[in-house]
């Protein structure tokens, strides 16, 4: 071990690693081990009796579970495909305006300043069938007599969480894309214009490709951070009416903490990190790809 | 048929106006260079052209039709810019045949427009590459070819050889003067560059705070500016210009140097005018060392003190001092001299200009 | 001419439809938040009317008023939330900033073995779902009698802002040439000096912001303190709102109100970071 200098990136690496290690890594590992077991909370010792698969089993034939499962699934493919989509959109009606840009932009990032209980709060209060602001405003103006229960009716409750989920990460997209659309070299677009190009052309084949990439560093952001619509689920639902909008981690909550089975409970989280690692790595590749070819290209 | 007409051509941004309503008609199968300092409105005059820039006032016609709300994709044009715009995820086949693509034309069309036009610009073996992969040079090319892939009604130009270090830059002039010999479409051009203008084009245009200074062939504008701007424009070294005060028949200087009137000019100018003096290098050689003999009645001589010298190899620029100023020689088949030599200089005043002091306006009839 | 008509007459047609969805978009983004800001301004009463006052006519502080009065009198400690989720998030930042500049440092300037893996490692941990991280951590801190702590939450949330943090960083310092700290190094600088005279000072305001991205996330956290928080020891606002709804009400404008009061400092910090902020995220997109 003597005159062993360890390398400089690792040692500035030393104290992150640590820190993910101690509060993340370890806890994980031993949340692991638990889902070998069948702990409950109010009985400690059942901690150190290991039964196997037995949670996993259970969760794999627990229609419960699959139903919250393939709910979120289709709520983070709807969700990301929509502010994808909107994103795209407000970022290329904000880059067009030709004054007022600053304040334009500043609106646009307003709701990534929400706190993610405060959407699931804000949409509680607009979707309450009785005294929300939609509610108010469709029967004020006619379009219906009679209170929509928003956040009673199972398919209306998805929507309207949807719709928070929405309205709340839709500017993750637009900055970073008209950061894209900023970055871009103007004359590509003109050279476009001039061999014939119509609008919508120009936008298909010259500044798509290059906007691409942005598109994928939002998808990056938010998939790191697809969990925060349990707290929006959490406020607006908890996972009712009749877990109708029980997502997944609105059911470990349930099942770790109403239940106190944990042993379940982590083993259900293993199911959702998985999850998430899974989307993450899937837009970590895409966006290391594009980057490369836009770094190579542009 | 391309001709290209403005009529009292406008922009203005917001308050403030940057090209002041200019006129220009454009013959078919013309190639025109327009020319001046940068921020003179030569750029925006032809982006407006191209139809990328709104036209704030006055008629653009191309082919005697008003198109001055027209996309550029309705005006048949095609643009080589500056930074050459190749759309960078492309190859250059691609590049070279995207208009033709866009216009709906069938691959087994574009192919061969787009080998002939590689052909002819030496680009047959690096159709598979990606603009990335390529020199300044050759990414030059691929926009050229693009643009004569699509068989435009009009050329434009703008700054295309700028970018470019200056031994490529005189072959692609050359290059782009053949073109234009074998396409004959209209072509123009837009460059800071006089050496350029001069070069390629059938007449210039010389811009100046987004008004048009002169328009003329090669020669006019080099043996007959209408003004001072014009005259420290074009040439290279530029004109020596001077200010001096008429007196008793002579272009006095401000240290009270003094040179004959050129008997042409007597009838322009009173005693006491404000004028600026013009004369050209190739007009002020060390006697024996010029284009001419020196032996003209309208050679003034006088002797002048070396201050620094250029060799050039053929020739030699000289810098000295003369009525209080620097003013630049030519001398042919030279010699080498020593700072602070003096020798007699001729002063070709049969070549030499007067310019009003006030307006910069040419004092010849 | 006919042409010309249309084509500008298009051009108008595309340019009202732009500043139509325009508006309607700002529209969409500003009228929840508004909304809630209007209702903390009204009485209970005008918020359940029916049929709904639109137009409000008795704004009032009253709601701001009852939340600072204690509890028993229809507060809630709202000082101690507001002192423990500004204790907590500071602290938490400014740790994660200085972990954060050493491996975004690291990740900018050094080549190493799996770099590229070391970095998707890092990422992960932070996509692991706060609601799955709590359970072991709950476990944990009650072993170690760390829950309803301000030291436990953060910790937690120096590990839930490192990975982003070094993101960012990493992307900052890459925006600084390094010719500049090698230039430095040839003037005499040590490698620490060169980092703290010439890069710190460039990539300084990219860190700052960062560092308020952190603020933000631990500021707005809830997952997690609604599990590692119990009383008024250690209770953050996101979690303080919570005392505003019972079984089956919720005074609404008391939360709104508490809302407002937790929103106003994330929009300053946010005002003040957003350039920065996208050019982080951003810079290796354009850069490589």
């Amino acid at each position: 071990m003597k005159g062993w200098r360890p390398p400089a990136p690792f040692l500035l690496l030393l104290p992150a690693i640590v820190v993910l290690a101690a509060v993340v890594i370890i806890p994980l590992i031993l949340s692991l081990y638990s889902s070998f077991t069948p702990f409950r909370l109010t009985q400690p010792a059942s901690l150190y009796t290991f039964v196997g698969f037995r949670n996993y089993a259970r969760i794999l034939t627990d229609l419960e579970f699959w139903t919250a499962f393939g709910r979120t699934v289709l709520l983070l493919t709807v969700a990301l495909n929509v502010e994808m989509l909107l994103g795209l959109g407000l970022a290329m009606l904000v880059e067009k305006a030709t004054s007022g840009q600053r304040l334009l932009r500043t609106i646009m990032m307003f709701p990534m300043m929400f706190s993610p209980i405060l959407v699931g709060f804000q949409f509680k209060f607009m979707f309450n069938d009785n005294i929300g602001l939609v509610n108010n405003a469709l029967q004020s103006l006619g379009l219906t007599d009679q209170a929509i229960p928003w956040l009673i009716d199972g398919t209306l409750a998805f929507t309207a969480i949807l719709v928070a989920e929405i309205w709340s990460s839709t500017s993750v997209f637009a900055i970073l894309i008209l950061a894209g659309l900023l970055a871009m070299p103007k004359e590509p677009i003109e050279a476009a214009r001039v061999d014939g190009c119509t609008p919508w052309q120009t936008f298909r084949y010259v500044t798509w490709p290059f906007i691409m990439p942005f598109a994928y560093i939002a998808m990056t952001i938010r998939s790191l951070d697809v969990a925060r619509a349990y707290d929006i689920v959490k406020i607006m639902t908890d996972g009712g009416p009749a877990k109708r909008t029980e997502l997944l981690w609105t059911l470990v909550s349930r099942t770790a903490y109403a239940d106190a089975r944990m042993g379940l409970a982590n083993a259900m989280a293993y199911v959702a990190i998985l999850l998430s690692i899974l989307f993450t790595v899937y837009f970590f590749r895409k966006l290391a790809a594009a980057r490369t070819q836009i770094a190579a290209e542009w | 048929m391309a001709t290209v007409s403005l009529e009292k051509l406008v922009k203005r941004y917001g308050a403030v106006e940057v090209v002041h309503g200019i006129d220009l008609d454009v013959a078919d199968r013309e190639f025109i260079a327009l020319v001046g300092p940068s921020g003179c409105g030569k750029s925006t005059t032809l982006r407006m052209i191209a139809g990328l820039e709104p036209i704030s006032g006055g008629n653009l016609r191309i082919g005697g039709k008003i198109v001055n709300d027209l996309p550029p994709r309705a005006r048949n044009l095609a643009m080589v810019f500056q930074s050459y715009a190749l759309y960078p995820h492309m190859t250059v086949r691609e590049n070279m045949g995207f208009s033709l693509k866009i216009a709906g034309q069938k691959p087994e069309e574009i192919a061969p427009r787009v080998e002939e036009a590689a052909k002819t610009l030496d680009l047959t073996h690096l159709l598979d590459r990606r603009p990335s992969q390529l020199s300044g040079g050759q990414r030059q090319r691929v926009a050229m070819g693009r643009a004569i892939v699509r068989q435009p009604e009009v050329f434009l130009f703008d700054e295309p050889l700028s970018n470019l270090d200056a031994k490529l830059r005189t072959q692609m002039r050359v290059e782009i003067k053949k073109l234009h010999a074998k396409v004959q479409s209209t072509v123009i051009y837009v460059t800071h560059d006089q050496v350029e203008a001069m070069t390629l084009a059938d007449r210039i245009v010389i811009m100046r705070d987004g008004h048009i200074e002169q328009v003329g062939t090669p020669e006019d504008v080099f043996q007959r500016p209408n003004s001072k701007f014009v005259a420290g424009f074009i040439g290279s070294p530029p004109m020596n210009l001077k200010d001096a005060e008429i007196a008793d028949g002579h272009v006095v200087f401000s240290n009270g140097d003094r040179l004959p009137l050129p008997s042409r000019f007597r009838d322009r100018v009173t005693a006491g005018q404000k004028v600026t003096f013009g004369l050209r290098p190739d007009d002020l050689y060390p006697a024996g060392h010029g284009i001419h003999s020196g032996e003209d009645a309208d050679v003034y001589r006088h002797d002048l003190r070396v201050i620094l010298t250029e060799p050039l190899g053929n020739e030699t620029l000289v810098f000295s001092d003369f009525g209080g100023a620097e003013w630049v020689g030519r001398m042919l088949n030279p010699r080498r001299l020593a700072p602070g030599e003096a020798l007699p200089f001729c002063f070709d005043l049969s070549q030499a200009h007067l310019f009003d002091g006030e307006t910069g306006k040419t004092l010849r009839g | 001419m006919n042409e010309n008509t249309k084509a500008r007459l298009n051009g108008l047609l595309l340019s009202a439809a732009h500043k139509i969805g325009l508006f309607l978009a700002m529209t969409v983004i500003c009228l929840p938040g508004l909304w809630i800001v209007l209702a903390s301004f009204r009485p209970t009463v005008e918020i359940m009317a029916k049929p709904p006052v639109w137009i409000p006519e008795d704004l009032s502080f009253d709601a701001y008023v009852a939340m600072f009065s204690g509890v028993g009198q229809g507060g809630i400690p709202v000082i101690e939330y507001f002192r423990n989720s500004l204790i907590i998030s500071v602290t938490s930042t400014a740790i994660a900033l200085a972990i954060g500049m050493a491996g975004g440092y690291a990740f900018a300037r050094f080549r190493f073995k799996a770099k590229s893996s070391i970095f998707l490692g890092l990422m992960l941990t932070r996509t692991v779902p706060g609601i799955a991280l709590s359970l072991p951590l709950f476990f944990v801190y009650s072993k170690l009698g760390i829950i309803d702590t301000h030291f436990g939450l953060i910790m937690a949330y120096v590990a839930l802002n490192v990975p982003f943090t070094i993101w960012l960083i990493d992307g900052f310092f890459r925006q600084v040439p390094k010719d500049l700290a090698e230039a430095a190094q040839i003037d005499g600088c040590t490698r620490w000096q060169a980092f703290w005279q010439v890069e710190f000072p460039l990539a300084g305001p990219g860190i700052a912001s960062a560092g308020i991205f952190a603020f933000l996330t631990s500021w707005n956290e809830f997952a997690l303190a609604s599990q590692l928080t119990r009383s008024v020891n250690s209770k953050t606002l996101p979690v303080g709102l919570l005392d505003y709804t019972a079984e089956f009400t919720i005074d609404w404008r008391g939360m709104c109100a508490l809302a407002v009061i937790m929103i106003i400092p994330a929009l300053v910090l946010t005002f003040i970071v957003q350039k920065h902020l996208v050019s982080g995220l951003t810079s290796g997109a354009v850069k490589g």
